[in-house]
C-alpha cells in the first residue's frame, strides 16, 4: 500500500518533489492545492488528473491524504504545518522550516506532541555530494572534523520584482530562503553546535534589492571548529555555476572543488559546465522521508530545522549590525 | 652588478630563508654576486660558516666590516627592525625576509628609516610574483572582470613546524599581500578566527574576514595541516584566489603552471618556469636602478597593518578596524 501524499503549492520546486513521488514505490501523488486556482488545476491536470483544491483544509480532510509536502512561500510554512500537524498526517516542508525561530520552535512543538512525522527539505543533505562528505568523515577519514568551506554561487534565477522571494518579509531575506542550505549542510557535517553567525550581504544585481542576492557567512562552532559559507544568485555571467567544498580534520582534509564533478563544454556561446550524472536528491530525500514514517531515522529533524532558521536569523541579524551575532542571542 | 651580502640566517622559529631561498637565488643571478656573509646577532653561526665555505666568500662578523652594495637579511625576527634599520641609516640597499618586522610600529619607523636613506627596501612579499598571480593581476587590472566586488583566498600547507608566533603571523602575510596588489585596494576591517588543529603549540589555521576600500569583501584561510603524503614538510597543497566582479570571474589555482608526475613511488609536482624568489630579485635590480621598487615598504605597512587588526579582533571577538 503505497503512502496518500498531498502537495500544498504548485510552483517550480513543487515539480521536484512529484517528479520524485513519480519515481517512488511507496507514495504517490494524491491531490495538489494552490490559492490560485488556475495554477492548481493546471498543475494537477499534468500530474494524471489529481485532485485539487485551493483551500488546503478541505484538502485535509480528504480520506487518501496520509502526507504533505509543502511547497509555499516561506512565510506560510508554519502556518500551513501546524495545520497539518492538528489533521494527523506526516509532513515534510520546504526549507527554511519557518522564517521566524518563534515560528520554527512552534512548529516543531507541534509535531513532537503527535506521533507524525516532521521533516524539513534541506537537499543539499541528500545530493550526492553533501552525503559523500558526510560518509567520508564517518568513516574517520580525515579525523575530527575542524573546519568547513562551502560555496555555491551562480547566476541570478528569479523572476521580476514580482516575485515573493524578494520580499524580506514573505521568504525571511536570502539567508532563510537559500542560506539554511549552507548552514545546515556544515552544520551537519562539522557535527557541531553553533555558537554565533558572522556574515556580510551584498545587493549586487540592483541597489533597489530588499534582499542580499550574496552571502558570506562564516559559522562558528562550540567545539573551536569554523565554517564559511557563500550562497550566490548575484554572479555573472549568468550561467555561473560554481559549488566549491573543502573540509579539514584532524588527520587529514577532503576537497571537491568547482571542477571536481562537471565536465566543460566549450561551444560556439563560450564555456559551461556539464554536471556528471548522479541520483536524484528529491527522490534521496523523499525515501528518507518515507523511511522515517516507516519507523527509521530521518535525514533532518525538527531540531536540525529550528537550528537552520536560528542561524539563517542570525546571518540577517549580522548583516544588519556588522557584528557576529550569537545563537544564544537569536533562540532566546 | 651589486655586491651581496648575506647578513643572517634565521627567522622565525627553526626557519632559515638565507640558505634554503636568499643565498641560491642570489648566487645565481646574474646582476648579484655575493662577497660575503655574516651571522646575525643570537645565532651559532654554523649556517654563515657553512654558507661562507660553499661560496667560498669571507664570513664577517658585523656588517659594519664588509664592503657590499645589498644586504639581503634574514636575521632572527626579534632583531630584524634593528638590522634593518642600521643597513639603511649605512646606505646599504635591502631585501628583507618577511615579516619585515615583529609589530606594525616597528615597521613603521623602518618605513621612516627608508624613506630617509634614499635607498631601496623590499620585503620578501614574493608570493604576488608568481606566474598565475602576475597574470591574474594584470587581468584585473585591465578589467577583465569589471569591477571586483569580493574575493577568496586559501593558502594551506602541509606539515612541517608550526611557527611559534602562530601562522597568522608567518604565513598569512602572503595571500593578503597577493590580494592587495591583485585589487590594489587596502584593507579597512577585519574579523578572525583562529584554531589550533593540528598542534598544541600556537594557532596553525585562520580564517579572515576582510573589508576593502568600496564595499568589496573577502575571506582567507590559511594553515599548516598534519604532514600529507608525496608533500614536502611545509609544501603548499592549496594556494588559490576566486575574484568575482560586475562582469566575470576569475579563478586562480597557484599551484600551477606545473607538471603532475606520477611514478611508481610518488607523485610530486614540479614547477614550470622562474620561481618567485628569482622575480623578486628581479624586481630589486629594478628597483635599485630607478629607485622605486614593485614592492615596498608600504605594502609591508599595510599587511602588517592587517594582521595587527586580526590579532585584536582575536582577542575581542569582534571586527576590528586597521
Amino acid at each position: 500500500m503505497t503512502l496518500g501524499v498531498l502537495v500544498v503549492g504548485a510552483g517550480f520546486i513543487a515539480d521536484e518533489h512529484i517528479r520524485a513521488l513519480s519515481a517512488s514505490g511507496r507514495a504517490s501523488l494524491v491531490g495538489l492545492v494552490d490559492t490560485v486556482a488556475d495554477r492548481a488545476a493546471a498543475s494537477a491536470g499534468s500530474h494524471g488528473g489529481v485532485r485539487w483544491d485551493t483551500e488546503l483544509t478541505a484538502a485535509l480532510t480528504w480520506p487518501e491524504v496520509d502526507a504533505v509536502v509543502v511547497c509555499t512561500p516561506n512565510d506560510s510554512h508554519a502556518e500551513i504545518g501546524i495545520a497539518v500537524a492538528a489533521a494527523g498526517k506526516h509532513l515534510l516542508v520546504e526549507k527554511p522550516l519557518a522564517t521566524t525561530v518563534s515560528d520554527a520552535q512552534a512548529l516543531a512543538a507541534h509535531f513532537a506532541a503527535t506521533d507524525r512525522v516532521l521533516s524539513v527539505a534541506h537537499t543539499h543533505r541528500c545530493y550526492d555530494y553533501g552525503r559523500a562528505v558526510k560518509d567520508a568523515i564517518e568513516d574517520g577519514a580525515i579525523g575530527r572534523p575542524v573546519f568547513a568551506r562551502l560555496a555555491i554561487l551562480g547566476g541570478w534565477i528569479w523572476p521580476d520584482w514580482r516575485s515573493w522571494i524578494l520580499d524580506p518579509a514573505r521568504s525571511g531575506g536570502h539567508s532563510l530562503h537559500n542560506g539554511v542550505h549552507l548552514l545546515d549542510l556544515v552544520t551537519w557535517w562539522l557535527d557541531d553546535q553553533p555558537i554565533s553567525v558572522f556574515a556580510r550581504g551584498r545587493k549586487q544585481t540592483a541597489a533597489e534589492l530588499e534582499i542580499y542576492d550574496y552571502l558570506e557567512m562564516v559559522v562558528s562552532y562550540e567545539n573551536g571548529g569554523t565554517a564559511v559559507c557563500e550562497m550566490s544568485r548575484a554572479h555573472r555571467p549568468g550561467s555561473f555555476a560554481h559549488r566549491d567544498v573543502s573540509v579539514y580534520g584532524s588527520d587529514g582534509t577532503l576537497a571537491q572543488e568547482w571542477d571536481g564533478e562537471s565536465s566543460l563544454l566549450f561551444s560556439e556561446s563560450g564555456a559551461s559546465t556539464v554536471p556528471a550524472a548522479g541520483r536524484n536528491g528529491f527522490a534521496v530525500q523523499l525515501e528518507s522521508w518515507l523511511d522515517a514514517i516507516a519507523g527509521g531515522q530521518p535525514a533532518t529533524s525538527p531540531q536540525d530545522g529550528v537550528l537552520a532558521v536560528a542561524m539563517g536569523v542570525a546571518a540577517e541579524r549580522s548583516i544588519a549590525s556588522g557584528e557576529p551575532i550569537t545563537l544564544a542571542e537569536v533562540l532566546s | 652588478m651589486s655586491r651581496v651580502l648575506l647578513v643572517g640566517f634565521a627567522g622565525i622559529g627553526g626557519q632559515d630563508h638565507q640558505t634554503a631561498m636568499y643565498g641560491p637565488a642570489f648566487e645565481k643571478h646574474p646582476e648579484f654576486t655575493v662577497v660575503g656573509v655574516c651571522a646575525g646577532p643570537d645565532e651559532p653561526g654554523s649556517a654563515a660558516k657553512t654558507a661562507a665555505g660553499r661560496l667560498d666568500v669571507p664570513q664577517y662578523e658585523s656588517f659594519d666590516q664588509a664592503d657590499f652594495d645589498v644586504a639581503s637579511v634574514a636575521v632572527g625576527l626579534p632583531h630584524r627592525a634593528a638590522i634593518i634599520t642600521q643597513l639603511l641609516r649605512a646606505g646599504k640597499h635591502v631585501l628583507a625576509d618577511k615579516p619585515l618586522a615583529a609589530s606594525l610600529a616597528e615597521t613603521e619607523a623602518i618605513a621612516e628609516a627608508a624613506a630617509l636613506s634614499k635607498r631601496v627596501l623590499v620585503p620578501a612579499h614574493h608570493q604576488r610574483l608568481h606566474g598565475s598571480i602576475r597574470s591574474a593581476t594584470a587581468a584585473l587590472g585591465a578589467g577583465r572582470v569589471g569591477l571586483p566586488w569580493n574575493v577568496q583566498a586559501d593558502f594551506l600547507v602541509a606539515g612541517g613546524d608550526v611557527a611559534p608566533t602562530g601562522e597568522l603571523v608567518n604565513l598569512a602575510l602572503y595571500p593578503v599581500d597577493v590580494l592587495h596588489a591583485m585589487l590594489g585596494l587596502s584593507v579597512t576591517r577585519v574579523f578572525a578566527r583562529s584554531g589550533r588543529y593540528w598542534n598544541s603549540e600556537a594557532d596553525d589555521f585562520v580564517a579572515l574576514m576582510l573589508d576593502y576600500a568600496h564595499g568589496v569583501t573577502g575571506t582567507i584561510t590559511v594553515g599548516r595541516t598534519g604532514a600529507a603524503r608525496d608533500t614536502q614538510p611545509g609544501g603548499l597543497t592549496k594556494h588559490r584566489y576566486r575574484v568575482s566582479g560586475s562582469h566575470g570571474v576569475l579563478l586562480v589555482d597557484a599551484l600551477k603552471p606545473a607538471l603532475d608526475l606520477h611514478t611508481a613511488d610518488a607523485q610530486e609536482r614540479r614547477w614550470i618556469g622562474p620561481g618567485t624568489i628569482d622575480a623578486l630579485l628581479d624586481v630589486l635590480h629594478r628597483g635599485i636602478q630607478t629607485g622605486l621598487p614593485d614592492i615596498a615598504v608600504t605594502d609591508a605597512v599595510h599587511t602588517h597593518q592587517v594582521i595587527e587588526a586580526a590579532e585584536r579582533s582575536l582577542r575581542s571577538g569582534a571586527p576590528e578596524r586597521t
